[in-house]
């Protein structure tokens, strides 16, 4: 299949996406209704199959600028392009079928509780279902078959009829990140998936991620408080200062003037989460 | 397509639960009988859109409007009656409701006090008022009276509710700190449930609003009363001008009640976010 | 910490936030109440004479009538199987009916499962609109429009509960937290999509303990149906007040509590369990 494939097959099904994907951002700026600019003038290149760590300061703008690259933010000025997908230029039908190739996770999990766990991964099938099997509460034999592969590698097969209230923080992080692998993403998201976790699970759930983009090959985007695991996790690091890049840069080479670039003060021991 | 190649995982079972089935045809089986059982012409729906048009169209097309000033006087009157039944009964309510609460009262006094909530409950208040209007007559009075008795079945009901909602901290605090059974309902319950109550009692208002006009079946007065008699004596322009009226005055009702009790709760959210900081 | 507990106790005090007056604003609330049961409790104006007066001198007719009822005249029972069904039907067909309308409805009518506002606002005038009519009133017109019997009580059940039902549930979409429609929303699913798969079942206990609370109040309406040709025991209350039998009247209050009893014990269970 080519990449330049972003059309329904009929019946509003999208096909699975083609390989992974690389992250454009020109000029990108966001100006909230309330007059907050969140970000300024951001340009990006992030190449396919890259994983990449988002960090700064609360308020910063990480959340802001991973939420442009799925159009959940839309740009005020500039653009947002992912693989095929002209994202800041697209609205209805079209983004949710853009959505529905780029996964993400999020900080609060995002599961509907009271709905069992295999509902809530269902969940990302949305873009390659009709709406009308998604009414009738129906999953095809596909979708079904994917959402349980997912679930088994995260290890959640077992929970698959639990509600997802009933799990634990770092079970919830992992029901959230197979409903974004059951969506056969190109793109994989995170938006601090770790800072609910204590520092055991939080590991636990950057080694997934690491495992997602070595093993499957996605491009991975991920924003972080901690500078330590984006050192120990990532290849590239993006600091973030009050909506601009402050660094760009492989991790490992961040020194603590570069920290004290994005963070606006010198580096603590309380900086560094525990093993 | 290529992922289909890869075998799926074996799946647990999807767990069936068989309380859960039983249930639901329980109520699948009730709901068909009384569908069944209903002795109701359900053909005579189809003529309903057509009566509907012919029937708003007496009402609505010509309004006798000479019947405005009498119908906002009426109306005013279902307010007053409203308004006093609900001060009334919010205050019974919330002194017979506070000591029905698990853990404020006795279980000695809280269940006879849940009895009588129970039992007004299940009195309309039409027949509350059947009662009252041999002491006080067919008078806006004893529409005030049923509304206030009548309410406090439910209402009494919410408050104990409310209170046993409530987060016990607060009680606990105060109980720690020595209080005794009215130091510990004035410091621990009140500022918690207070913005609740306040707001509960605003609806009880909106309640009593609706209720008012029922109670016009049996002549207390206020706007019930004249909707039915004119409904009976097919006056459609003027039944038209009634409807017009109650709309309005409920809706406007309803929209300053609800405003204010959201700004009540959502003071009451502000202060819960102070404390816990 | 250490800093702040070094600091002089005079210095300390004069740090204490003075304690807001609220004074002002208790005043207002008790002169608005103070003022607005003036203006109902004053007759020239139109509002209701409080009459203790006759309180005073006739409140052993009151006590006679319920004496009267004190003593419930068991002999007409038979007569009241019939009606009682009946009013059970109506009460269990408009709880129904209004369950099945009212899912969409919620749906509609609540900001998170309907974002766009024009529909949201078209659905919740004519909802509070439909609220605005006392429901004796629909009862009243309809019996004269389509002629006495429980059809028009069912109609009047229907609208009833359609507006509690749909305000509650919508009431409590609103306020609960559903940050889970923003993952459906990042899957690239469609707002129909996300409400079935989760935002229903996060909703279902709201939905189920509202249809079990209109269920309660049909039996109660549905008593006092009958009194203008709506069908139902109401017919039979009609009956026995027209005769002075106060003592009939009690046997069927009696009925009428032990159904109400017995379907609020079922939905307490039920609410229990759904939890
Ligand atoms: N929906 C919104 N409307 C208005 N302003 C917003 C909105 N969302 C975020 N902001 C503002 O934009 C700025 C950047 O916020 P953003 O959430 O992107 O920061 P962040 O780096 O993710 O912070 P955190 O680490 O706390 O999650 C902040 O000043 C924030 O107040
Ligand atoms: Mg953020």
């Amino acid at each position: 299949m080519s990449e330049t494939i972003t059309g329904s097959e009929a019946g509003g099904v999208a096909p699975p996406a083609s390989g992974p994907w690389p992250i454009e951002l020109d000029d990108v700026t966001v100006r909230y209704p309330n007059g907050v600019v969140a970000l300024k003038n951001v340009s990006l290149s992030i190449a396919a199959g890259e994983m990449v760590a988002v960090v700064g300061l609360s308020g910063s703008g990480k959340s802001t600028m991973i939420r442009t690259v799925n159009g959940l933010v839309q740009p005020t000025g500039g653009r947002v392009t992912v693989g095929p997908h002209a994202v800041s230029e697209l609205r209805g039908r079209a983004l949710r079928e853009a959505r529905g190739d780029i996964g993400m996770i999020f900080q609060a999990f995002n599961l509907a509780d009271r709905a069992s766990v295999f509902h809530n991964a269902l969940v990302g099938r949305f873009a390659h279902m009709p709406t009308w099997r998604t009414m009738l509460g129906l999953a095809s034999a596909e979708d079904r078959d994917m959402v349980m592969r997912s679930l088994d590698s995260v290890g959640m097969l077992e929970k698959v009829w639990h509600r997802a209230g009933a799990l634990s923080g770092g079970q919830k992080q992992r029901v959230a990140i197979a409903r974004a692998l059951s969506q056969e993403p190109a793109v994989m998201l995170a938006d601090e998936p770790v800072a609910s976790l204590d520092p055991p699970t939080a590991h636990a759930v950057m080694a997934d991620l690491e495992d997602i983009n070595a093993s499957r090959g996605l491009t991975v985007l991920v924003n972080l408080h901690l500078m330590d695991l984006a050192r120990q996790y990532t290849t590239r690091m993006i600091g973030l200062r009050a909506g601009e890049v402050v660094f760009d840069g492989p991790a490992a080479t961040a020194t603590d003037a570069d920290f004290e670039a994005i963070y606006g003060r010198p580096v603590q021991a309380r900086d560094r989460l525990g093993e | 397509m290529t992922a289909l190649a890869v075998r799926a995982p074996i799946a647990p079972p999807r767990p069936r639960r068989l309380a859960v089935r039983i249930a639901s045809w329980t109520v699948a089986a009730v709901v068909v009988g009384a569908f069944v059982g209903l002795d109701i012409e359900w053909d005579k729906l189809a003529d309903l859109p057509g009566d509907l048009v012919h029937y708003g169209s007496l009402m609505f097309s010509d309004p006798d409007w000479s019947m405005l000033p009498e119908a906002l006087r009426q109306t005013w009157r279902s307010v007053s009656m409203a308004w006093l039944g609900a001060l009334l009964g919010v205050v019974l309510s919330t002194m017979l409701g506070i000591p029905a609460a698990e853990g404020v009262g006795p279980l000695w006094l809280r269940l006879p006090l849940r009895g009588l909530f129970a039992i007004i409950r299940a009195v309309p208040e039409v027949v509350i008022a059947i009662i009252i209007l041999t002491v006080t007559g067919l008078t806006p009075f004893t529409g005030a009276l049923a509304l206030a008795i009548g309410g406090i079945g439910t209402h009494a009901k919410w408050t104990y509710e409310t209170v046993e909602s409530a987060p016990g901290g607060a009680v606990e605090a105060v109980r720690a700190g020595g209080g005794g059974l009215l130091a510990t309902i004035r410091w621990g319950l009140w500022p918690v449930i207070s913005p609740e109550l306040a707001s509960l009692a605003l609806y009880r208002f909106e309640i009593n609003v609706r209720t008012s006009a029922i109670l016009g079946l049996i002549g207390v007065g206020g706007i019930g009363d004249m909707l039915t008699t004119y409904t009976q004596h097919r006056q459609w322009d003027t039944v038209g001008v009634l409807i017009i009226v109650v709309i309005v005055v409920t809706m406007t009702i309803d929209a300053v009640s609800g405003a204010i009790r959201r700004r009540i709760m959502e003071g009451a959210k502000v202060r819960g976010v102070d404390r816990s900081s | 910490m250490t800093g702040a507990s070094s600091l002089a106790t005079a210095e300390r005090v004069a740090r204490i936030p003075a304690r807001p007056r609220t004074w002002p604003r208790t005043l207002g609330v008790v002169g608005v109440l103070a003022v607005l049961t003036a203006l109902t409790a004053t007759p020239a104006l139109g509002g209701v004479e409080i009459d203790l007066g006759a309180i005073a001198k006739n409140w052993t007719n009151g006590a006679d009538r319920i004496a009267q009822m004190l003593t419930p005249d068991l002999s007409v029972l038979p007569r009241t199987w019939q009606p009682l069904l009946e009013t059970l039907q109506m009460a269990v067909v408009g709880a129904a009916i209004s369950a099945a309308l009212a899912i969409p409805l919620s749906m509609w009518a609540a900001r998170p499962t309907n974002p766009r506002t024009p529909t949201r606002m078209a659905v919740r005038f004519v909802l509070n609109m439909i609220r605005a009519v006392p429901d004796l009133v629909y009862a009243t017109i309809l019996v004269a429009m389509v002629g006495v019997g429980a059809l028009p009580g069912v109609i009047t059940l229907v609208l009833f509960d359609v507006g509690i039902v749909v305000k509650l549930v919508s009431e409590a979409i609103d306020s609960a937290d559903s940050a889970y429609m923003e993952a459906g929303r990042a899957a690239g699913g469609t707002q129909t999509q996300i409400n079935r798969l989760t935002a229903l079942p996060q909703t279902w206990p709201a939905y189920v303990s509202q249809v079990l609370y209109s269920l309660e109040l049909n039996v109660r309406i549905s008593a006092i149906l009958g009194l203008v040709g709506a069908g139902g025991i109401g017919r039979l209350i009609d009956e026995m007040r027209g005769f002075y039998r106060y003592d009939a009247l009690s046997t069927i209050v009696l009925e009428i509590l032990i159904v109400v009893v017995f379907i609020e014990l079922a939905s307490n269970i039920l609410r229990k369990r759904l939890r």
